[in-house]
């Protein structure tokens, strides 16, 4: 019987350089995923997901295979890495795969909690998601309303053949509210949620009536709000809306394996200017605010990676493989959703570093334009090769002669990332980053939580929808 | 260990005297090569057990689950839903679990080349989606290319007796290809999805995605105003998927977040649209003999001739309007609560010829790919998506490729006139079999 994970790596780098490997890397994770969910007044769900498994990645004469399982038994493991190494001999006669060199190093990082949420009583939890859900459920033109508290610990162990063996548990806990409210014919949805890396003890030191009751009020007045009328605006963004910005129009195009197969609009760009010399972007793995990501899932320290300085591209986002085909080394950026996966080129915690403007200074001198608003955002999606983005922003407010005024709903901004960047001309100094419990960044089919945001930015040119 | 997970699943909830408990078990097998410009690059494989186990003690519901090492696991699972159950609050709405399991009879869900993988086979199937776009246009190559093969069995049992028991195979095949024409350059995908590979071409695959980059060269913007605007099936599709189907389930009706409430036996939709919602359809993506709770799957009119005529339901939402589920109860894993979804959506096809239409249309968009459709409102019904492939069409010529506006419209504005018309040409796609939609007029957000 095997029983810890230093049995299992062994046994899984043991027998797979055995029968031929010339480099393995093996991952170990365990997870515990809680959400407790009310609907409309109605406990709609109390769900638990555990993930635990082991998955080895071989190269065999530069042909790669990663096969996992979640049975942790001798016979399976075994039977695992005969399969990966078969698959990568095969593969070997279609090309050669190379992974750069790393240091070797061993670790162990670790959210410190104060309160563990696995041990506090599951009738607390509930009572607390009830109560807001309920209470919000009375208001007037409030007709829907979904609550949600949630928890995830995620152990990793990341153990290779060349010296790297690292571990990490981290653990997040959030509480998030979603209001519908109904103005004549016109519905509309208004979200918010928080979340903080460590223990339960966020959600004792917070008020989530008084949370709730805000997005509960702004859900009202958005429903009797217009939608803007569609056209191009000078806008000023707050932190979340130029996180997600800068995330998914940016960061995806940022990374390297994007750059590598032809499909990112930065490919060949290092040392041009692809910003506003006011636009520094930049990758850590520990941000305050932000998803802690001290090692990648190829183990590799994740420090700070500098993609644009000054607003001229400086480097890419890279893993042992797409280090190798850049002729550079790994940034630390190899990341996985879970042992079902291999890892791909991912953003940890990516944001714009903030200057020396306050807020107001950037509605200074706009006649008419917008105040994009991310609190609430549905999302947003980029096509990466040649830089079209889209997002579908919270509700916002029109800005008249330097300040915001009237509210407006269902705005949905795009255009080409790297005409946006060239044409912000403000930066304030009000630095936000934020990570999220109940989603993340999607790729490939995989999700993981990353960390975005920056301070306020003016851009004087934005396309707007709206009807 | 597929049936050992179940039986000792069973003993134990009969053991810890819940008034109702579900078993829900999941072995996927999954093989996905993966290649680039420069050739195959890796193969990820792996087999996984999940398991969902739902138990009620009078009106108090939890769902615990998730992966299994072992299946001593199970233990783990059943002694904590049995911990939180206890402490829940009542759902006052609670009826019960399903009553009687079943299964339908339906074709093409099983690929025995997908089964009984033979991986070299789908190595160099990826090899020649990489190198085959030089041969269409000298311009053109592959970015990324996979092949993503699955084969899962499935039981579901629950305390009432019934169980049920199936395989699936999926395919899910995508080619990536990218033009490059001076300094110009476009980039254009294509995949296949479905429970078999009987209608995979991969030659259809790759051309349609060369023509698509292809389509994209030197595009540009229109101005800012209303247009005409053709929707090809893979938009349509997105359409469907983001705004139409989310309001047609019975728990967003139920909840007041479906413009669709309260409009049973209404006129919601043009004449012209006519839409299925079909479980049993053989060899669609969404096809299979029950839903995720046991009920057999089955075809039922969504929308017929504009008027709407049924929602989805599974039996938690059946249970509240007092019906009948309809096989829709769906989960993406085994451990998280049942909700009401597609299963395959069928839209019956029009009298119009595409190039037809094209022809008549006097200032308008033919649009061939969007992206961001799944932020629009499904609550408001407010429609938005940015426009990735589209031709500018002015007096039935087309003009130039159009990109980076944006389209915006109440979806039941847009689609409730009788202009609306559809092509004679249907597309399969994943789990929707759709033809081509024109629209008389849409708001689009562009230059000015």
């Amino acid at each position: 019987m095997i029983t810890t994970y230093e049995e299992l790596t062994s046994l899984a780098l043991e027998e797979a350089l055995k029968i031929g490997a010339n480099h393995v890397l093996v991952r170990i994770q365990e997870k515990l995923y809680e959400v407790i969910t009310y609907d409309c007044g109605v406990l709609k769900g109390y769900s638990v997901g555990r993930v635990s498994g082991l998955g080895i990645r071989v190269l065999v004469n530069g042909g790669v295979g990663y096969v996992y399982t979640t049975s942790l038994n001798r016979e399976s493991i075994v039977g695992s890495i005969k399969r990966a190494v078969s698959i990568a001999r095969s593969l070997s006669r279609y090309g050669r795969i190379e992974y750069v060199d790393i240091k070797p190093v061993k670790d162990f990082f670790k959210v410190d909690i104060k309160v563990d949420p696995y041990n506090i009583d599951p009738e607390v939890k509930v009572g607390l998601v009830k109560e807001v859900n309920t209470s919000s459920m009375k208001k007037d033109g409030i007709k829907s309303v979904i609550t949600r508290l949630a928890y995830e610990v995620d152990r990793r162990y990341v153990v290779s053949s060349d010296g790297v063996n690292v571990g990490g548990e981290v653990t997040l806990v959030g509480f998030s509210h979603t209001a519908v409210a109904k103005y004549g014919m016109t519905s509309e949805k208004v979200s918010n949620s928080k979340t903080f890396v460590g223990g339960y003890e966020f959600i004792e030191s917070n008020d989530w009536l008084l949370f709730a009751d805000e997005v509960d009020k702004l859900a009202i007045k958005t429903s009797q709000a217009k939608t803007p009328t569609p056209g191009t605006y000078v806008a000023v963004l707050d932190n979340e809306a130029v996180g997600l910005l800068i995330h998914e129009a940016f960061g995806h195009a940022s990374e390297g394996d994007l750059v590598i197969t032809g499909s990112s609009v930065l490919r060949g760009m290092v040392g041009e200017r692809v910003a506003s010399e006011l636009i520094t972007i930049v990758d850590e793995g520990i941000v305050n605010g932000g998803y802690p990501v001290p090692y990648d899932d190829e183990g590799v320290s994740k420090g700070r990676t500098v993609v644009v300085k000054d607003g001229i591209l400086n480097e890419f986002l890279s893993s042992r493989y797409v280090g190798g085909r850049l002729g550079c080394g790994s940034t630390g950026n190899a990341r996985v959703q879970d042992i079902t996966y291999d890892s791909v080129v991912r953003q940890t915690n990516y944001y714009v570093e903030p200057k020396d403007l306050s807020i107001d200074e950037l509605f200074d001198g706009i006649s008419y334009g917008i105040y994009i608003v991310g609190r609430g955002t549905s999302g947003g999606e980029v096509d990466p090769s040649i830089g079209t983005y889209t997002f579908s922003i919270g509700p916002s407010y029109i800005v008249r002669d330097g300040e915001p005024t009237e509210l407006v709903r269902g705005v949905v901004v795009s255009g080409n990332i790297l005409e946006t960047l060239m044409s912000v001309d403000a930066v304030a100094k009000d630095l936000k980053v934020i990570t999220n419990v109940f989603g993340g960044c999607g790729k490939d089919g995989q999700t993981v939580r990353v960390g975005f945001g920056g301070p306020h930015i003016r851009v004087r040119k934005l396309v707007v929808g709206g009807l | 260990m597929f049936y050992d997970i179940i039986e000792r699943s069973l003993k134990l909830c009969s053991r810890y005297g819940f008034n109702e408990f579900e078993v829900y078990v999941v072995d996927d097998v999954s093989t996905e090569v993966l290649g680039s410009d420069k050739g195959v690059e890796r193969v990820v494989s792996g087999e996984e057990f999940l398991v969902g186990i739902r138990v009620v003690m009078g009106r108090k519901v939890c769902v615990y689950g998730g992966m299994v090492s072992r299946v001593e696991d199970v233990d783990v699972l059943v002694n904590s839903a049995f911990k939180i159950v206890r402490t829940l609050p009542e759902d006052r709405e609670w009826v019960s679990l399903p009553k009687k399991l079943g299964s339908s009879v339906v074709e093409g869900i099983v690929d025995v080349g997908i089964k009984d993988l033979e991986l070299d086979k789908y190595v160099e199937l990826v090899n020649y989606m990489i190198k085959k776009p030089k041969d269409i246009d000298r311009r053109a190559f592959t970015t990324n290319t996979s092949i993503y093969l699955t084969y899962v069995r499935r039981v579901i049992t629950n305390s009432y007796g019934g169980v049920v028991e199936d395989e699936k195979t999926r395919a899910s095949i995508s080619v990536n290809v990218k033009v490059v024409d001076g300094s110009d350059e476009s980039g254009y995908s294509e995949s296949y999805s479905a429970s078999n590979l009987s209608r995979f071409n991969p030659d259809e695959l790759v051309v349609k995605a060369v023509e698509g980059a292809v389509r994209g060269l030197r595009s540009r913007r229109v101005n800012t105003g209303s247009y005409e605007v053709v929707l090809m099936p893979r938009v349509f599709t997105s359409l469907i998927n983001s705004l139409i189907a989310p309001a047609l389930c019975a728990d967003q009706v139920q909840r007041g977040r479906s413009p669709l409430k309260g409009m049973l036996g209404f006129k919601v939709f043009s004449e012209n649209i006519t839409i299925v919602d079909d479980g049993t359809y053989p060899g669609m993506l969404g096809s299979k003999r029950f839903d995720d709770e046991g009920i057999p799957t089955k075809r039922k009119v969504l929308i017929d001739k504009g008027m709407l005529m049924n929602y989805l339901y599974d039996t938690y939402t059946a249970n509240i309007d007092s019906k009948e589920s309809t096989g829709n109860a769906f989960r993406p894993t085994p451990h998280t609560v049942p909700k009401p979804w597609i299963s395959n959506i069928i839209v019956d096809r029009g009298n119009y010829d595409l190039d037809t239409i094209v022809r008549e249309l006097r200032n308008g968009l033919v649009i061939y790919d969007v992206i961001g459709m799944w932020l629009s409102n499904p609550v408001s019904g407010l429609l938005n998506a940015t426009v990735a492939n589209a031709v500018y069409v002015d007096r039935g010529e087309v003009k130039h490729s159009v990109k980076g506006v944006v389209i915006t419209g109440d979806v039941y504005d847009l689609l409730k006139t009788d202009e609306v018309v559809l092509t004679s040409n249907k597309e399969v796609l994943g789990r929707y079999e759709v033809p081509a939609i024109y629209i008389p007029r849409i708001s689009i957000a562009g230059e000015g």
